[in-house]
């Protein structure tokens, strides 16, 4: 089988599985598996050891959800997500969710930084921080402290 | 009372349908289009579409739930809470159109949700409230000459906001003025009310609640407190009772406090009096909650009541129960509860996704209250709240270890949630010790769920090549919520 390199918070691993043993980067760890493995979150065991660890996964897109011994994790496959990651760039001053635009705090003509938060969506209970897709300008800025947005509603332009 | 509309979603939905299906009365969901298929609708006896739209186009919609409930041959309506619960409109609305109103009056929501009134009406009842300003201080030089008064730190708070919403901290006299025009600019925009009043930011405290519940011959009642420090941007996310911080002495002080501030607006029905607690152990006045509150099953579960069924009966006219009213009701043993978000589990921000995977823990002691299901869409419209395990047993140390064994057995796959934050709260030494503050969550390390153990990459290493045989389903089953705006979840 291939192998993968996969990414959890800080980690990484490149992970390959052969018969009987799985290579965690260079250190090879023999196990057995218990269960269905091939059907998408199915209860497995995984013996290592000779110890018995429970678990549940299953693959959704470019994330691998895992749940082991009472704990989660996600993964994610690296070069997949740099592809996700580049095409984001499209779509994200739209706005994520109907809401209120509780705050802006960029007025055009402003210069802004990757990531630099740019407005507040309120829905609910919770804020939610619009962030700026790259180095720029505010171009427009096509709402108003108040308004309410649907889902999918124009927020900034940011120029390059 | 036989049919009752429940004007709501999530968990609360499913839940006071349970408590109505057991009293022999039909149930009506009301849902948004794109919940069509949610599992609050699954779980009544039948439903009714608000058509499509963003949330005050539906669940917010007076006329459009009115019509539902006409539609139907709905003769009551239960609000849950959040949405439409204290909106005083909205009582008046379903009492005009003949239909029961299982809330309080709306004369009582409206005192109450004017939280710069509330505070008079608690003082002219005798309940200590936070130090602030007075009611008939609302330009600029009359509130500096209050925050002077009152000193600093202080909050600007937002006398039409309330449940940690529109409030900001102000740390000196030279920004108050400032602080001041944001806060009115923000109100108006928020709550359509630029009313803003100063509260002392009182730090290091408690925040211990009461139940308290009233009937139409005017009995008033305490159900006793809920500790709910455990916070995370002043929302609440673990409760338990009774509270640590409390003795028997300053436990009837505070009853009794919290039965006079119901009975200052003749409160009937379900409420919550929410008071802090300070380093001294002195309590103050926050504000009540017109409405059930979120963290109600652990008062049911120490006291073996069912606050719904009380609602509804004394919506119906009948008097509290006679055990509620003699003093004879007293809690047993300890309950927690814990709320399952989803969210990022390190920064917070609300996650939407598809739970392609669901198992819930069971055994003793354990109630799950959920509003979701395997194949539920979480999107982010609305509260991430996906449900709540209510633990209780004998003692607060048990209660604390059952629900770690029952956390352990969770599973939920498809979409991120705070389950780490939960399990670090429960391991974390200052909520052992029961002696915390609102601080807490702030004061646990930030971490996400740590480094993976080796069985966690061969698990994800086996679903990534299942996967790749398998998944068209799941890939499929996901797009529905993620195609239409193109954007990511958080981002």
């Amino acid at each position: 089988m291939s192998a993968d390199r996969l990414t959890s918070g800080e980690s990484a691993r490149v992970v390959r599985l052969e018969r009987g043993a799985a290579h965690l980067d260079d250190r090879r760890v023999p196990f057995e598996v218990r269960g269905n493995a091939a059907r998408a979150g199915a209860p497995i065991e995984i013996v290592m050891d000779g110890r018995v660890h429970r678990a549940a996964a299953l693959r959704d897109g470019d994330r691998i959800f895992v749940w082991v011994d009472g704990r989660t994790f996600v993964f994610e496959r690296e070069q997949r997500r740099r592809t996700r990651t580049a095409s984001d760039h499209s779509g994200d001053l739209l706005s994520p969710m109907p809401g209120r635009v509780r705050k802006t705090l960029v007025a055009p003509g402003d210069p802004v930084r990757r990531g630099q938060p740019l407005l507040v969506l309120e829905a609910m209970k919770m804020e939610h921080s619009i962030r700026a897709p790259r180095d720029g300008a505010v171009r427009r800025l096509l709402v108003r402290e108040g308004d309410l947005v649907d889902a999918g509603v124009e927020l900034a332009e940011i120029s390059s | 009372m036989k049919r009752l509309l429940i004007a709501n979603r999530g968990e609360i939905a499913v839940r006071v349908a349970r408590t109505a299906r057991e009293m022999g009365i039909r149930t009506v969901a009301v849902y948004a289009d794109s919940d069509a298929g949610a599992f609050h609708v699954k779980s009544a006896d039948e439903a009714a579409s608000l058509g499509g739209g963003p949330p005050w186009e539906t669940y917010l919609s007076i006329p459009r739930i009115l019509e539902a409930a006409r539609a139907t041959g709905a003769d009551a309506v239960h609000p849950g809470y959040g949405f439409l619960s204290e909106n005083a409109e909205f009582a008046k609305a379903v009492a005009a159109a003949g239909l029961v109103w299982v809330g309080p009056s709306p004369r009582a929501i409206e005192t109450m949700g004017d939280k710069l009134r509330a505070r008079a009406v608690m003082e002219a009842a005798g309940v200590p409230v936070v130090p602030g300003s007075r009611a008939g201080s609302l330009g600029d030089a009359d509130l500096e000459k209050e925050a002077r008064r009152i000193g600093f730190p202080l909050l600007v708070k937002a006398s039409a906001g309330g449940g940690g919403k529109g409030m900001a901290r102000v740390e000196r006299a030279e920004d108050l003025p400032a602080a001041l025009s944001e806060g009115r600019r923000l109100a108006r925009a928020a709550f359509g009310d630029g009313t803003v009043y100063l509260e002392k930011l009182l730090e290091g405290c408690r925040h211990v609640e009461f139940q308290v519940f009233g009937d139409s011959a005017g009995n008033v009642v305490s159900l006793f407190e809920r500790e709910c420090s455990v916070q995370r941007r002043h929302q609440k996310i673990v409760e338990e009772t009774p509270s640590a911080a409390l003795d028997p002495k300053l436990r009837a002080a505070m009853g009794s406090a919290a039965v006079a501030a119901a009975r200052a607006v003749n409160y009937t029905g379900a409420g919550t009096i929410e008071f802090l607690v300070d380093r001294d152990r002195r309590f103050h006045f926050l504000e009540m909650n017109t409405r059930l509150q979120v963290e109600h099953p652990i008062t049911e579960e120490t006291l073996g009541i069912d606050l719904v069924r009380a609602q509804i009966d004394v919506a119906s006219g009948e008097p509290l129960p006679a055990a509620w009213r003699d003093g004879t009701l007293a809690p047993r043993g300890h309950a927690v509860e814990l709320r399952l978000y989803a969210e990022d589990p390190v920064d917070f921000l609300p996650r939407a996704g598809k739970i392609l995977a669901w198992q819930v823990p069971e055994g003793p002691g354990v109630r799950v209250d959920a509003g979701v299901d395997e194949g539920s869409v979480v999107g982010l419209e609305y509260d991430p709240l996906l449900a709540k395990l209510v633990i209780s047993a004998g003692s607060r140390g048990a209660a604390i270890a059952r629900a770690r064994r029952a956390l352990s057995e969770w599973i939920v796959l498809g979409v991120e949630t705070n389950l780490p934050l939960l399990a670090e709260t429960l391991e974390s030494p200052a909520f052992a010790s029961g002696d915390y503050t609102t601080d807490l969550v702030e004061s646990l390390p930030r971490s996400s769920a740590g480094e993976p153990p080796d069985a966690a990459w061969i698990a994800a290493a086996l679903a990534q090549n299942a996967g790749s045989s398998v998944t068209p389903a799941t890939h499929e089953a996901v797009d529905p919520w993620s195609a239409p705006s193109g954007w990511r979840a958080g981002a």
